[in-house]
């Protein structure tokens, strides 16, 4: 039983970083339409960003916030401008494979830089921690504090302010919201930064465990994009609860099944949303004209 | 007489060989309610469309105020004063009816950045609740807008596009699907909001009684032109009206 909560802790902890890059998926989608399978190169890229500024001396949480202002300016502005606005026109199939297309040159980009594993500094000291009778490690436990922290956080934005409710009233309803004088490119362009900005989190949380490595956001990106099926993909909440189901779904399967089959967990929760429930566990049926 | 609000002037707008909008000009005065009225296919929408900046128009003038507002954008329009309903229903369906009525003119408030911090009422409450009470929609306030049956939503969306106080509201068929019931209610807040806030309504519809019972002008519309502008009673009176809509 203690096996099975530590199991289940750790799990969370893990499906709490898939849920950032999950949660980033169902923000595009809500905002823009757009579905970036770059993802998990979004991950990969600040994880390198952050290790550059390290090398310069920077402290990691200095090289963390360097680190976001050009994410934003990149991963957020410039891929907007860049691919998604020249290819809206052309409907999803173009950007699809645009971000699929964007996702191996920034692999085989980075590998050109460095085919090495580079070793990533832990915001965690390496503790255990004893928590009713359970043994948890530090690095867990703050992992998840910290991607709840952002999930609450975004939310709480997107609920609360003036700003998170016209990216809400966008997300819903875009020529209604241009008519109400909603500024919509603005609205989608901080949407993308958001985006920008939760995956250099995941990339702060995630790199320690799998180091720095070009192909470190291939397996990310596509289990975040599962989470975000699995959650609901129009839905942000959805996205945390995905991202813990597979986590926890991977962690179980390591311990009691086997680890070559860890990975398959994801692949096949998917499946079986799909197959039984489409729109995901908290998603919406949505209409489209076609 | 005052100056017009609104001026159009020799609008045009042809899709290849079609032409749906052929040379319209009209003026909407201050505090008028002006409709449109036309068989289907007459480019009532078109012209709508092109005033509102959501089509660019091919050639003509559109004057606010004075001032030239050809091709400027719905965004732009907005925040110049310039409102608008849909045909079809636009309310932001899973927010509240309150808080689709608060992000209707939420963008009218403070600078970018103090957008991103401000709380999501921002001083707007009393205007939404005064809308809510005047559309007497209190009972259902704080539910989602998509939850509402199609009438209520009706008057949602009518709301909405008065929470920015806009000087010119252009309503596209605000009766369409509603009952008969909600027809004269819709006429009645119409007729309020004109006395009250002097507001300028340019108003597309079909529902002959709700026209002419609630505009002051009606222009009438064939084919892309003009056919006659006037008082509802003599556009009722007008035989080639009446030869448009029923064929000579």
């Amino acid at each position: 039983m203690t096996d099975l909560l530590q199991l289940t802790f750790s799990g969370i902890a893990t499906g709490s970083i898939y849920a950032l890059a999950a949660l980033g998926f169902t923000l595009l989608w809500q905002a823009s339409g757009t579905i970036n399978f770059a993802q998990g190169e979004f991950v990969m890229l600040p994880a390198f960003a952050m290790l550059f500024f390290a090398a310069q001396g920077a402290p990691l949480p200095v090289a963390f916030v360097l680190t976001i202002a050009v994410a934003v300016a990149v991963l957020g502005w410039a891929f907007k401008r860049g691919v998604v606005d020249p290819l809206f026109r052309h409907g999803m199939m173009a950007i699809v494979v645009a971000t699929i297309g964007l996702s191996i040159a920034m692999r085989n980009g980075v590998r050109i830089y460095s085919a090495d594993a580079h070793p990533f500094p832990s915001l965690f000291a390496d503790k255990l921690l004893r928590v009713g009778g359970v043994t948890v490690s530090l690095a867990d436990a703050g992992t998840l504090a910290f991607a709840l922290v952002l999930v609450v956080a975004t939310q709480a934005f997107l609920a609360r302010t003036l700003t998170g409710r016209a990216m809400q009233a966008v997300a819903q309803n875009t020529e209604s919201a241009a008519v109400l004088g909603i500024n919509v490119p603005l609205m989608i362009l901080y949407t993308f930064a958001i985006n920008a900005v939760l995956a250099c989190a995941a990339a702060l949380l995630v790199t320690p465990v799998y180091f720095g490595k070009f192909d470190m956001g291939e397996s990310l990106g596509t289990k975040a994009f599962f989470a975000a099926v699995i959650g609901g993909f129009n839905n942000s909440r959805g996205a945390l609860l995905g991202g813990v189901i597979v986590g926890i779904g991977e962690n179980l399967a390591a311990a009691y099944i086997s680890p070559a089959y860890k990975d398959a967990v994801a692949l096949a929760l998917f499946m079986v949303v799909i197959l039984f429930k489409p729109q995901g566990l908290l998603g919406r049926k949505e209409e489209r004209k076609v | 007489m005052s100056a017009p609000l609104l001026e159009v002037t020799d609008l045009r707008k042809s899709y290849g060989a079609i032409r749906a909008v052929a040379g319209v000009s009209f003026e909407v005065r201050p505090g008028e309610i002006f409709g449109v009225i036309g068989p289907n296919g007459s480019g009532k929408t078109t012209m709508f469309n092109s005033v509102l900046g959501q089509i660019a128009p091919d050639a003509g003038a559109i004057r606010l105020k004075g001032a030239d507002i050809t091709g400027l954008s719905p965004l732009a329009l907005n925040r110049r004063g310039v409102g608008r309903t849909f045909q079809t229903l636009q309310v932001f369906g899973r927010m509240s009816v309150r808080d689709n009525l608060l992000v209707a003119a939420q963008e009218h408030r403070g600078s970018m950045f103090s957008r991103m911090f401000a709380a999501p009422d921002s001083g707007l409450g009393a205007r939404a609740d005064a809308l809510i009470d005047l559309f007497r929609i209190g009972h259902v306030a704080d539910k989602p807008a998509g939850s509402l049956s199609y009438g209520q939503q009706k008057l949602v969306d009518i709301a909405m596009a008065f929470m920015s106080e806009p000087d010119l509201v252009l309503l596209d068929e605000p009766c369409a699907g509603v009952n008969p019931s909600l027809v004269g209610e819709i006429a009645a807040l119409l007729r309020e909001l004109n006395r009250s806030r002097g507001g300028s309504f340019v108003v597309i519809e079909h529902n002959m009684d709700f026209v002419m019972g609630l505009c002051h002008r009606v222009m009438v519309m064939v084919e892309g032109e003009v056919l006659a502008i006037g008082t509802p009673d003599a556009i009722r009176a007008d035989r080639r009206v009446l030869d448009a809509y029923l064929g000579n």
